[in-house]
């Protein structure tokens, strides 16, 4: 921990934490606009990133999460007429019971059959949001009455505080002995076991903290949006992209991630001028990058300043 | 296939590049700026395919002409893949980024309904050329100082369903002598008025609803539908269906299931229909605006042809509708003298406008559809069209039809019961 | 009545189903890899299979052909392209060999499916019927693609067992599943081996693409959905296990179309998901998987 504060990476990061903070005085409110969602999945794909690069959890659904916080914020502000913030801390409170539920099987398998049991459980999420169409919208999508805000300087540096916040957290408890024990668990729980780690309990506080910055990442992206549909937070591909941000940014790194997830959504926006193949040519760069450079971007940096 | 052409990325690029290095566009309007019209569509889907495609032309056609007052018109086409989110990124871009004046966006209700808070937020006016939600103008309706910059510039399901059965009652009541029907539509926002619509309206022009059966959007296997359908042994299938079009009408054939279907068939509007369901089409009745070779307005047959020149296809029915729009919005912004958005949205109420499908005026604020096109004789009523061996054909009102009905041999009349 | 015909249109998608399936497991119990393109791979055959008779007007047969070669083809290339390379991979710890490989199948399956949006946008397509017509049986009126469609499908899994069972290709094969290494003792390469399993895998996932295509028709949007099905029939029979495969896929066929006729068709996927839930639960190797 306290090795970090010496390492370069410290300083890099607080200098552009604070070029970043500085944007809206000089950028135009349309590229604030794209980096208020990329600080949105950078949360989404941070906290997958713990759970996998830590616990060792193949996590296939980050959208039932995500999409459990989103939709229990956006439906308490539609139907019950809630002012925004409860909605967010009780969307963030639903993500954790969510997580809490997935835990139990990842307890007892492991490897694919974890990862499809969280398929599953996004797959079913969606069945019943879909089933459920009065009270969630269905295949519609919610309209939410509120916003964060409508001006796009301020929407931004609630996403950066935001990003901010999760990052310091996320990255300090990867880092602390807690974090250490959930590594050597996600590896070798025998042998962690047998060294008197309490492995079901780390694991369990993983998902739940996992759980806890999705679904807030969710509940605050539906207010920003102004509206909650499947397709933004629930379905499968909205998990691929999570997962792709964690792996491209490079596993175990926690802030690789976020770096991910903001290449991943600025790159598809810049795209765009290509139409169509703007998804095409985003999912052959990632490719690329998983084939040749496993280690991903900030994986890659850190091994070389581990080996030097 | 590809709806961007090279010049229109270009120009993408140019501005692209242009935000990248943090260059502010000048906002200020003078009488030489465009007048820039953002277009955001679903360019995978052949229906929103056509929506830049056409509104791309009529602003190749007004700017051939000089133009509005010597202001050119500009149109921003951003691809939305089909996705509410997307559309809303792609939404606040044209208005904050690229400066638009109006916007025309999207097929789908959902989009549309999901925009239509950022319409009121970004205060920029708004149109729609093919969503059908009745909840679209009722927001207008219930909240008209915040939702005014909205506006629905195709039937709602409500007038959609009125139009099926004002064309039931002539081709098939009174003449096929039919009796029963069971309504079938795809579970979405904008068959929820459609249903009750026809719920209403069916029994009214003499068609007893045996059953109705919603389903979801992503069933692929329609063999339990046809079936239960068969079971209470309707006379005609009335559908509601947008999202699947290829699937259920492929099957209806497979399956010889001897009861015709009639009404809303988004995808059976598209020319290239008949190809992708290898002629299982033929039979099919569906409601349209407009169609290739059908003279609704003299401006319907020109458009449709230059389109096909142009894109080698013809237009899907929201092409129609957003070709008109683009002009609906010059003339407003001619009228208005001016681009403010509560000048334009103003000036846009006043529309009366003979476009592609008929004569557009729409409905004022005390009206139960607000700003929703009005539909009647001498303005929109729509048309009913058939598949016949692989063309799309007018069958429906009697001034614009070209032949009679004519059905695939599985079709069974069973007049007698 | 309708038991009869829950048993017929069941029977159709199990097969098919099932054929889906085969392919996936058995990729699976040679090397290990779980295959997420797969849905790509099946729509590509369909859709080929379309553009082969629609475009370029060919015969039925003929495009049927052309869509199962496009499977292939597409099965090989994304072996030698995607998994290859994982698989020898010096910089990638073999404990998470398992992660990258899904993720780039995934993502190669993201690419086939936009460009099959690109090229042939992503409105659905049906395969033209090689059979046309209807029969009774009993009674019930049913295409006779169906029945073509289900022939096909026992006749391609019987042909899969002979081959893997009662040929030395096959034997090696099978061998290669239990013990990789005694294979390459064996003077076996170990990378012929696998390249002959991509070939049976992608020939089988195509023939079960232009089925489908004849069958229900396909668009770019049923990519996920269909690599989820394959993906949750073969976790519920058991991982590297095709009989087990075999019998999850009619399991899963019968209780969906159980679900459509006689509660609703909206709820068709969901008694399987929860099914699949309880068995992860309680026999988390599947019905016959082996660990």
């Amino acid at each position: 921990m306290t090795n970090f504060f010496k390492s370069p990476l410290f300083g890099i990061s607080l200098i552009l934490v604070i070029i970043a903070a500085t944007l809206p005085w000089y950028v135009s409110g349309y590229i604030l606009g794209l980096l208020t969602v990329a600080y949105y999945f950078g949360v989404f794909a941070m906290s997958w990133d713990l759970l996998f690069g830590f616990a060792g959890e193949v996590n296939f659904g980050p959208t039932f999460l995500i999409g459990t916080g989103a939709y229990t914020a956006g439906i308490l502000n539609n139907h019950y007429g809630l002012p925004m913030y409860p909605c967010i801390a009780l969307g963030a409170v639903a993500a954790v019971i969510a997580g809490f539920v997935l835990a139990l099987p990842a307890l007892r398998v492991r490897g694919p059959y974890f990862g499809l049991t969280t398929l599953v459980a996004v797959l079913i999420l969606q069945s019943f949001i879909v089933v459920f169409a009065d009270l969630t919208g269905g295949e519609i999508g919610l309209t939410i009455p509120d916003v964060l805000s409508i001006d796009a300087g301020v929407n931004y540096w609630i996403a950066l505080g935001f990003m901010v916040v999760s990052a310091a957290i996320l990255f300090g408890l990867s880092q602390s002995p807690v974090g250490l024990v959930l590594q050597a668990s996600g590896q070798d729980p025998v042998q962690a076991g047998a060294l008197g780690f309490n492995i079901v309990k780390h694991k369990l506080a993983a998902f739940i903290v996992s759980a806890f910055f999705s679904g807030l990442s969710g509940a605050l992206l539906v207010f920003y949006f102004g509206t909650a549909s499947v397709g933004t937070v629930v379905d499968i591909a909205v998990g691929v992209q999570v997962i792709v941000a964690a792996v491209l940014g490079g596993r175990r790194t926690v802030l690789g991630a976020a770096l991910g997830a903001i290449f991943l959504i600025v790159a598809g926006e810049f795209l765009r001028p290509t139409g169509e193949l703007a998804t095409f040519i985003v999912s052959a760069v990632a490719l690329v990058v998983i084939l040749f450079f496993p280690g991903g971007f900030l994986g890659s940096v850190l091994s070389r300043e581990a080996r030097s | 296939m590809t709806s961007t052409t090279p010049r229109r990325t270009a120009w993408s690029l140019i501005l692209l590049g242009a935000t990248a290095l943090g260059l502010s566009l000048s906002s200020a309007a003078n009488a030489a700026d465009p007048i820039k019209i953002g277009v955001i569509a679903e360019a995978q889907a052949i229906a929103g395919a056509s929506i830049p495609q056409a509104a791309q032309m009529a602003a190749d056609e007004i700017n051939a002409k000089g133009g509005v007052d010597g202001r050119q018109i500009q149109i921003v086409a951003y691809d939305n893949h089909s996705s509410s989110a997307d559309s809303v990124r792609a939404f606040q871009r044209a208005v904050n980024e690229d400066k638009v004046n109006a916007v025309i966006t999207s097929y789908i209700s959902e989009v549309v309904l999901a925009l239509e808070p950022w319409a009121s937020r970004l205060k920029t006016l708004m149109i729609t050329p093919g969503a059908a939600s009745n909840e679209i103008t009722r927001a207008i309706h219930e909240n008209y100082d915040k939702n005014k910059y909205t506006f629905h510039g195709y039937l709602t399901s409500a007038a959609l369903a009125q139009s099926v059965c004002d064309a039931a009652k002539d081709l098939l009541v009174d003449g096929k002598k039919m009796k029963t029907a069971v309504i079938m539509s795809e579970d979405a926002a904008w068959t929820k008025p459609l249903d009750i619509g026809y719920q209403e309206c069916l029994p009214k022009i003499g068609l007893k609803v045996l059953d109705h059966i919603r389903f979801s959007p992503d069933t692929t296997d329609f063999t339990p539908i046809f079936n239960k359908i068969e079971s209470s042994k309707p006379d005609v299938i009335i559908t509601g269906i947008s999202h699947v079009g290829v699937q259920p009408t492929v099957q209806w054939k497979n399956q010889q299931v001897p009861i015709p279907m009639f009404g809303i068939s988004s995808q059976a509007t598209n020319s290239t229909f008949g190809k992708d369901t290898n002629n299982a089409a033929d039979g099919v009745l569906y409601q349209g605006v407009s169609g290739p070779g059908v003279a609704v307005t003299p401006k319907s047959v020109p458009f449709a042809e230059n389109f096909k020149k142009k894109f080698g296809n013809y237009p899907s029915y929201a092409g129609y509708t957003s070709y008109d729009e683009v002009y609906m919005i010059a003339d407003a912004a001619k009228r208005a003298g001016s681009t403010d958005s509560d000048k334009l949205v103003a000036a846009m109420e006043k529309t009366d406008w003979e476009g592609t499908i008929g004569r557009v005026q729409f409905y004022g604020k005390e009206d139960k559809f607000t700003h929703g096109i009005k539909y009647g004789k001498g303005l929109i009523t729509g048309l009913i069209l058939q598949w016949q061996d692989g063309q799309q054909v007018a069958v429906w009102p009697k001034d614009v039809a070209k032949a009679q009905l004519k059905f695939p041999s599985f079709i069974k009349f069973s007049s007698a019961n | 009545m309708l038991a009869l015909q829950i048993l017929i249109d069941g029977f159709a998608i199990s097969a098919l189903y099932a054929l889906g399936a085969t392919g996936f497991t058995l990729i699976f119990g040679v090397s290990g890899v779980l295959n997420l393109s797969h849905g790509a791979i099946m729509v590509a055959a369909a859709v080929a299979a379309w553009a082969a008779a629609s475009v370029f007007q060919l015969d039925s047969y003929s495009g049927a052909l052309v869509g199962v070669a496009i499977a292939a083809l597409l099965s090989l290339l994304t072996y030698f392209v995607v998994v290859q390379p994982i698989q020898r991979s010096n910089k990638i710890p073999n404990e998470e060999k398992e992660i990258f490989v899904l993720t780039a199948t995934l993502l190669w399956g993201i690419m086939i499916q936009e460009a099959i949006a690109y090229f042939f946008t992503n409105n659905a397509k049906t395969v033209l019927p090689i059979i046309e017509g209807v029969v009774k049986i009993a009674g019930i009126r049913t295409p006779a693609n169906t029945l073509f469609t289900a022939a096909v499908c026992c006749l391609v899994i019987a042909l899969l067992w002979v081959l893997v069972n009662r040929t030395r290709t096959g034997k090696v094969v099978l061998a290669a599943s239990m013990n990789p290494r005694g294979v390459t003792i064996l003077g076996f390469e170990l990378t012929n081996v696998y390249i002959v399993v991509w070939i049976i895998y992608g020939v089988l996932a195509g023939i079960a693409g232009v089925l489908l295509g004849m069958f229900l028709g396909v668009s770019s949007y049923s990519v996920g959905p269909l690599t989820a099905s394959a993906f949750s029939i073969v976790v519920l029979g058991g991982l590297g296990s095709v009989s087990g495969s075999l019998i999850a896929a009619f399991v899963v066929g019968y209780l969906e179309t159980f679900t459509a006729y006689m509660i609703s068709p909206a709820y068709r996927s969901i008694p399987a998901l929860l099914l699949l839930v309880i068995v992860m639960y309680i026999r988390p190797q599947g019905l016959l998987g082996r660990r």
